[in-house]
């Protein structure tokens, strides 16, 4: 037997309070471990959502839809004027969006509704309703079909059709037009979005279900517009979307020198929060001025009280593990005091014995370790999740940070992996040695003479 | 072997000065068994923590084969104890949770024996104070008191000490058991030409020493041998 078995045994010497010891220690810990994945989870989203920001300005309509058939006012492209003469703006890119309908159908969904006539296209849509029980949904579309409203079987009438987005933009290749990361032209030239032409830049889904190809022609508004360019892109609204210049959509459309929505750009982070000041002091009751960051902020708010929570908890958890183990050792170093004069009798060293308690106080922090793992697995992300939704539902508000993905900040998936494992090992071998430490002052102290005196 | 020379051992009890030990001069031949007898209060036990090394005189000195243990530094203090100085303890000290075994070889341990070498050795000594192999398996909680005193000797004699130094160790024991450990360590003490100084209240027993001191005030007043 050396000194670590030694120590190791000794940890059993009292079942009874070992057991207690450790499954104290074991909550401590495992506390820990629960506030340390919560923070490091929380932690995680914020950077992710920061680092997902750009320095844009949203500028909408006062009250106003950010699509032309959905009605409602529009911003005057000579109100943008007073926008891109601002300090640090050094772009607005100009949008005016619609959606066109296929000729000969409605996008009601119930038999018997008109059709459209004024905003049609020959083109057909790429996407369909998927039914089930009556009700269908696509492309962010519900539509409840039953025998009441007169569907027969669950289907909306033949003549239903979802309508196609088309965007007239200053900026064609700009992927934010069509709510989309990235845009890439797999075939044709990209379209100049200042000039007034009838070229157009549709989606390879489009392009594939209506057989056309760079050169080919289809109708929009009763106008013919050519295929310049077919593209592809990152999400299902990019998939199924027209691209043409903003000139030439307010031509088709009637609305001359009208748009419904503009982003500015800002050039850099820092400037950002002046420049929205900025911006809605230029267009004062004409439009919505947002940016990424004040929706991110607003968003993350809530996260911000987790983030701290959970850091002072984890601080509070380490510590109350310290003081178990460093009160439990001080106690035990008490009780055999005489026994540690026994020891330097027979002639182990001091460093000796502090080793030997030291073995002790680690056996019993790792088999704390063992339940504060188990609590820190399982109760990581139920805890994680609790903590952000009580923060979220208490204040903060997602508010138009749907653009961002920020609607999901309370899906927030805590990571458990070896390295929490690692980190909670960590954590108990720093509590065996700090609360063993004071319990190895103790027995230096200890003169033989004496403690073979003491009961 | 043991040179002990107007030795004095000082404690301070808040204003009070109180002389445990007061210029005790005395010396034991390798081999001898001695015994310091005295009344409680007399001094005996910081008598036997100077000789042992557990304590420093606050005058004098003590040598144990020419070596001053009084001037030694602790540290040094500490080895030179595992491998020269046996103790055996009235209340016998044993470590609860560790069999006879376990016990015996503790101060091979700390003297840095092989494991192989400290099996081996606790076996012999057990075997020489008369323990079975079940019974050098068993904890202290396990043994009668007279069969702990025995493993207590033994672990006095692991490291084949020049100098055991045995505080009372009949104190706790019925005379017949008593006498039985004396007998024991009187034999071991010849068997193994270790000098053993025994400190007791029990004058008959004293008596059976080579050479007896009697102890009052922290002072010897007779010898006898």
């Amino acid at each position: 037997m050396n000194v670590v078995t030694r120590g190791m045994r000794n940890a059993f010497r009292n079942a009874t309070r070992t057991l207690s010891i450790v499954i104290i220690l074991g909550l401590s810990i495992g506390l820990s471990l629960v506030m340390l994945i919560a923070h490091q989870a929380v932690q995680s989203k914020i950077a992710a959502t920061n680092s997902s920001i750009g320095n844009t300005v949203s500028i909408l309509p006062l009250g106003g839809g950010s699509i032309l058939s959905a009605g409602g006012t529009l911003l005057k492209t000579s109100d943008l004027n007073r926008v891109k003469s601002l300090a640090h703006v050094t772009y607005v890119n100009e949008l005016l969006s619609d959606r066109v309908q296929p000729q000969g159908t409605n996008d009601r969904g119930v038999p018997n509704a008109p059709q459209r006539y004024d905003g049609t296209t020959s083109l057909k849509s790429p996407f369909t309703v998927v039914c089930n029980g009556g009700t269908c949904s696509g492309d962010g579309r519900t539509i409840v079909c039953l025998p009441s409203n007169g569907c027969s079987n669950g289907h909306p009438p033949s003549n239903f059709s979802l309508s196609i987005p088309l965007v007239g933009t200053t900026d064609p290749t700009n992927p934010s037009n069509i709510d989309a990361s990235s845009i890439t032209i797999t075939s044709g030239n990209a379209i100049d979005g200042s000039k007034d032409t009838n070229d157009a830049m549709v989606s390879q889904a489009i392009a594939q279900k209506n057989n056309l190809r760079v050169s080919s022609t289809f109708t929009a508004y009763n106008k013919t517009l050519t295929v310049s360019a077919i593209f592809t892109s990152d999400t299902q609204d990019g998939n199924q979307t027209i691209i043409v210049s903003l000139p030439t959509e307010q031509r088709l459309t009637g609305a001359t020198g009208e748009i419904t929505s503009a982003t500015a750009t800002v050039d850099s982070l820092e400037n950002l929060s002046a420049t929205v000041r900025a911006i809605s002091n230029a267009l004062y009751s004409l439009a919505d001025v947002t940016s990424d960051v004040d929706q991110a902020n607003a968003a993350l708010q809530p996260l911000d009280s987790v983030k701290n929570i959970s850091l002072y908890s984890l601080i509070g958890a380490v510590a109350a593990g310290m003081v178990i183990i460093l009160l439990t050792m001080v106690m035990i170093v008490r009780e055999r005091k005489r026994e540690i004069g026994v020891f330097k009798a027979i002639g182990f060293s001091t460093i000796h014995i502090m080793f030997q308690f030291m073995a002790e106080a680690l056996t019993l922090t790792l088999f704390g370790m063992v339940i504060g793992v188990l609590v820190g697995v399982f109760g990581g992300n139920p805890v994680t999740n609790t903590l952000v939704n009580t923060a979220s539902s208490s204040g903060g508000s997602v508010g138009k940070g749907d653009a961002l993905g920020l609607s999901t900040i309370q899906n927030i998936h805590a990571q458990i992996g070896w390295s929490i494992i690692l980190y909670g090992l960590a954590a108990a071998v720093i509590i065996a040695l700090v609360g063993s430490a004071l319990a190895s002052f103790f027995i230096s102290k200890v003169r033989p003479a004496e403690a073979l005196r003491s009961e | 072997m043991l040179q002990v020379t107007d030795v004095k051992r000082m404690f301070h009890a808040g204003d009070i000065k109180v002389l445990a030990v007061n210029g005790v001069s005395f010396q034991v031949d390798q081999g001898q068994f001695a015994s310091i007898v005295g009344q409680s209060g007399s001094g005996k036990t910081t008598l036997m923590n100077l000789l042992g090394g557990l304590d420093k005189p606050t005058e004098g000195r003590i040598e144990i084969d020419g070596k001053d243990i009084a001037k030694m530094h602790d540290h040094s203090l500490i080895g030179y104890r595992s491998k020269q100085i046996g103790f055996v303890f009235q209340s016998y000290n044993l470590v609860p949770n560790l069999t006879a075994m376990e016990n015996v070889m503790l101060p091979m341990e700390a003297a840095k024996v092989s494991v192989r070498k400290r099996k081996e050795r606790a076996v012999e000594l057990l075997r020489a104070v008369e323990f079975t192999d079940d019974q050098m398996k068993r904890k202290p909680g396990k043994l009668s008191g007279g069969q702990q005193q025995r493993v207590a000797i033994a672990r006095a004699l692991a490291n084949k000490p020049s100098l055991m130094l045995a505080d009372e160790p009949t104190g706790n024991l019925d005379s017949q058991t008593g006498q039985m450990i004396f007998d024991l360590l009187k034999g071991l003490a010849q068997s193994q030409r270790t000098t053993v100084i025994m400190v007791t209240h029990d004058l008959s027993m004293a008596r059976q020493a080579d050479v007896m001191f009697q102890l009052k005030d922290g002072k010897f007043i007779e010898e006898e041998g």
